[in-house]
């Protein structure tokens, strides 16, 4: 009984550590901490006006790719 | 009197009178008021909030014109198509000063249709940008970028350097899966150990190990794949190396855990695989961080060749491609300008900066039949020149060149770890499979063999091997960093430690570059201001000399001057009223009859009024003051000096007696340098060459560690092994004794981690280390070599 509480334990924190590096190598594969001064800076560039504009630009990206996909080689 | 307000863009501040104002806003030129209008138009003067109080640098509007990016050529060397189809580009933007220009940059490209992605690295200001070519032409981008007040320049994302960030960032990842395992497994093994002493049942011990085994096992494949490719490739050429080492003991440590596990035999090993890998990949990965980015190829030297050039044509100036231009035909050059084939003047006269060749700052004077030399910039000459090469040729391009094969010869010296590290993981392998077999036979069972075998290879502690000389040459790089020193890469340290003889370059590696005053006679006490007024309108360097001198004397006011009229390597002339002021050498004077007596050894500067001689002024190109203490610093060390120079043959030998150098050689071009670096290599000397400017270029190129100024020319800088940011004597002393000390330091490392193995392996050989003391002890070892690392430190306390 014991061993099956450790067990868990063990398992539910190892998860959860887990968690944190799979976000943590997400951060570094994307290339968020390539530009540390862009990256401390970013928290000056967050409002609503940005996240608008973000989401403009990730639908301007989706229709460019379609738009060339499209496109008879 | 008017307050000073500030421009509504640039935020610099003027008087209130000369700003142009608009509705309630100032501006300092139309330049500012042009941007300003076009970002709140684009909806995007949020950029003045996120400003703050940043000061920008106003636009300026000499661009050229930007079809030149839509040539073929350009798209050629920079462009490149990605998988989707787009094109990609790695501009350089100039002029940003703060995040805030970064965010415009980034959100006024992405407002433009076509754009798919604009990526700015603020630390180093580079730009990626995709676009879609059907759409956007890449000269649009461009002007964008110069519409809002900054300017972008093409370069090359050289190959090299794309990989070192990949290797780099894959380092990270690795390093982050094996640091995350190895502290849970820490944690794990404390109950696991401390469970031994307080009992525990076999149950909750096969919990750990498999709890264990799952944090280790990404450890060994993914984290320690490093060493498994690089153990790969050793074998393939023939080489046992480190990797080697590493991987198996790894490996069958792993395996052996496996089956401990579940054959209930006790704890497994879990924790020492992940011990291994972890302080191996970080030792690695410590190599890797200090290793040389390797320069954005040559395209800096691109900067000194002009892309068009003026040619005369039936008596009309056109503008032409350089690589168009033919020899015979004829050039027409303006004061400032760059010269970019050879040839002879045909048509006017006037001094020219030729210090790219010669390193030497005197301006040499040139009129017809002269011949004028690629790479060397017209100061105040207007001529005409016949081209005797076309661009391949010419001499600045045969520079390019040899340069570019100077680079590929760079001689390589092994280093005494990896030539270390090759014998010791030989030795081990075999050791502990002789020890396996000995045991196996000496009839022991395989299990109790086996593990033996094993703690041969985990005590052999590649741990402390492989880290004595990262931690020791991060430690020496450290402090040399906070004395202005850059390594480009850990492994000179190693070869400058080796050197035995020093190169030095006179104008402005050991002398300041600038001639200076020395000595004043005044005979006649006049208005320090005239002077001043009349030498402000010479961009020649002693003028500067003397400029600089009497800006050191105090206040000043402003004097009026008519005609002011520079004359080609004499001096400038001017009136104030009708009376003629000179400024110049000797010859000005002799020709304006202004009576001169006595001659000096160095250069002179003349100042007359009206005929009459005020002052004379003495200027020399003096040694850096602390030159002659660190240079003897530096022979002490068993180095031998040598002084390299483009000078004449006095005031070379004038300055190294100043300084204490005995060996000199003289008027040397930039292929003698070279040559002298090639003789010292045949003579298997290592060489240090110590040079700033484009001259030393090559010689750099060829020696073995190659030192350059700060204040040098960029190309030199992109040559050289080191930088002295301070561009002082002292810093080069310091480099010569950092990297000693630090080669010292390595030496007692892999002293101490050898010391180490000679105890312990026989040891573990002969049975009596378990692994779980073997893995403790590996880290104390590794302890012991950052602890020693950390000395040197402490002996450059004082100095």
């Amino acid at each position: 009984m014991d061993t099956w509480v450790v067990a868990m334990m063990m398992g539910v924190s190892i998860f959860l550590g887990g968690l944190g590096l799979i976000a943590f190598l997400w951060g570094i594969k994307s290339g968020q901490f390539d530009d540390e001064e862009k990256f401390l800076n970013a928290v000056k560039f967050d409002g609503e006006d940005d996240l608008n504009d973000f989401a403009e630009q990730e639908k301007k990206q989706k229709q460019l790719k379609k738009k060339q996909n499209y496109k008879p080689e | 009197m008017s307050d000073k307000v500030a421009c509504s863009h640039c935020h610099l501040e003027f008087n209130e009178n000369v700003m142009i104002k608009d509705e309630d806003y100032y501006f300092c030129c139309k330049g500012c008021q042009g941007i300003f209008h076009l970002l709140r138009d684009e909806g995007l003067d949020r950029f003045y909030d996120k400003m703050g109080n940043t000061k920008l640098s106003p636009p300026t509007q000499q661009y050229e014109d930007s079809e030149n990016f839509d040539s073929p050529a350009f798209y050629d060397k920079f462009v490149r198509v990605n998988k989707d189809g787009f094109c990609e580009v790695s501009l350089v933007i100039e002029g940003i000063h703060c995040s805030a220009c970064v965010w415009l940059n980034e959100k006024a490209l992405h407002k433009m249709d076509g754009v798919v992605s604009a990526d700015i690295n603020y630390t180093n200001n580079k730009a990626k940008i995709i676009w879609s070519d059907d759409i956007l032409k890449l000269s649009k981008i461009v002007d964008m970028v110069r519409a809002i007040g900054y300017d972008a320049f093409p370069y090359d994302a050289s190959i090299q350097e794309v990989r070192a960030n990949k290797e780099r960032r894959s380092y990270y990842l690795r390093m982050a899966v094996a640091i995350f395992a190895i502290m849970n497994i820490m944690f794990i093994a404390v109950a696991q150990y401390s469970g031994e002493f307080t009992g525990i049942t076999q149950s909750m011990k096969t919990l750990f190990n498999v709890a264990e085994g799952i944090l280790a096992t990404p450890v060994l494949f993914y984290s320690g794949w490093i060493f498994f490719r690089g153990a790969y490739f050793g074998l393939k050429n023939r080489v046992i190396n480190m990797d080697l080492l590493v991987a198996t003991g790894a490996t069958l440590t792993y395996f052996y855990s496996i089956y401990i596990s579940i054959n209930k035999l006790g704890e497994a090993y879990f924790d020492s695989v992940t011990m291994i890998i972890t302080f191996v990949l970080v030792g690695k990965f410590l190599e890797v961080l200090s290793k040389k980015s390797i320069a954005d190829s040559l395209d800096i030297m691109s900067k000194y060749v002009p892309d068009n050039i003026n040619v005369l044509k039936d008596d009309k100036i056109i503008s032409k491609a350089l690589k168009d231009v033919q020899a015979g035909e004829t050039i027409v050059v303006g004061s400032g300008e760059r010269v970019a084939l050879d040839g002879y003047v045909i048509d006017g006269e006037g001094s020219f900066n030729e210090s790219n060749l010669t390193g030497e700052s005197e301006p040499v004077f040139k009129k017809v039949g002269d011949k004028i030399i690629s790479g060397t910039i017209s100061i105040d000459a207007n001529i005409k020149y016949k081209a005797t090469k076309d661009y391949a040729h010419s001499t600045l391009a045969g520079l390019v060149s040899l340069l570019e094969n100077a680079m590929s010869y760079k001689p390589k010296i092994q280093r005494i770890a990896n030539k270390l590290s090759e014998y010791f993981s030989g030795t081990i392998l075999l050791l502990s499979f002789v020890t396996f077999i000995i045991w196996w036979l000496w009839p022991h069972s395989f299990a109790e063999a086996f593990m033996v075998g094993i703690s041969v290879i985990i005590i052999a502690c590649p741990c402390a091997l492989a880290l004595a000389t990262p931690v020791a040459t991060l430690v020496g790089l450290g402090l040399a960093a906070k004395r202005s020193i850059l390594f480009k890469e850990a492994a000179l340290l190693e070869t400058m430690a080796k050197a035995t003889v020093l190169l030095l370059d006179k104008t402005g590696t050991i002398t300041q570059g600038k001639p200076k005053v020395i000595n004043e006679k005044i005979y006649y006490k006049f208005d320090l201001s005239l002077l001043y007024a009349l030498v402000k309108n010479s961009k020649h360097p002693v003028a500067r000399g003397v400029l600089k001198h009497i800006e050191e004397q105090g206040e000043i006011r402003g004097v009026a001057l008519e005609h002011v009229k520079e004359i080609p390597a004499q001096g400038i002339k001017a009136k104030v009223g009708n009376k003629v002021v000179l400024g110049g050498n000797a010859k000005l004077m002799q020709e304006h009859g202004v009576d001169i007596s006595d001659v000096s050894e160095y250069t002179e500067f003349y100042f007359a009024y009206d005929g009459q001689l005020l002052a004379k002024y003495e200027l020399f190109d003096i040694a850096k003051k602390d030159a002659r203490e660190s240079l003897g610093k530096i022979k002490k060390l068993g180095v031998e000096i040598f002084m390299l120079t483009g000078d004449h043959k006095s005031s070379a030998f004038k300055i190294a007696s100043d300084v204490g150098i005995d060996n000199v050689r003289y008027e040397l071009t930039p292929q003698e340098k070279s040559q002298i670096v090639t003789d010292f290599h045949n003579d298997g000397k290592i060489v240090v060459m110590a040079g700033d400017g484009v001259n030393d270029v090559l010689a750099l190129a060829l020696s073995d560690i190659a030192i350059a100024m700060g204040r040098g020319s960029d190309i030199a800088i992109s040559v050289s092994d080191v930088i002295l940011l301070n561009d002082s004597l002292t810093g080069l002393r310091d480099a010569f004794l950092i990297s000693k000390r630090t080669f010292f330091n390595i030496k007692e490392n892999l002293a101490i981690s050898l010391v180490y193995n000679l105890i312990t392996i026989p040891l573990a050989m002969a049975g009596y280390i378990i692994p779980l003391i073997a893995a403790l002890s590996m880290s104390l070892s590794s302890l012991l070599v950052v602890g020693n690392s950390m000395r040197i430190k402490f002996s450059f306390k004082d100095k």
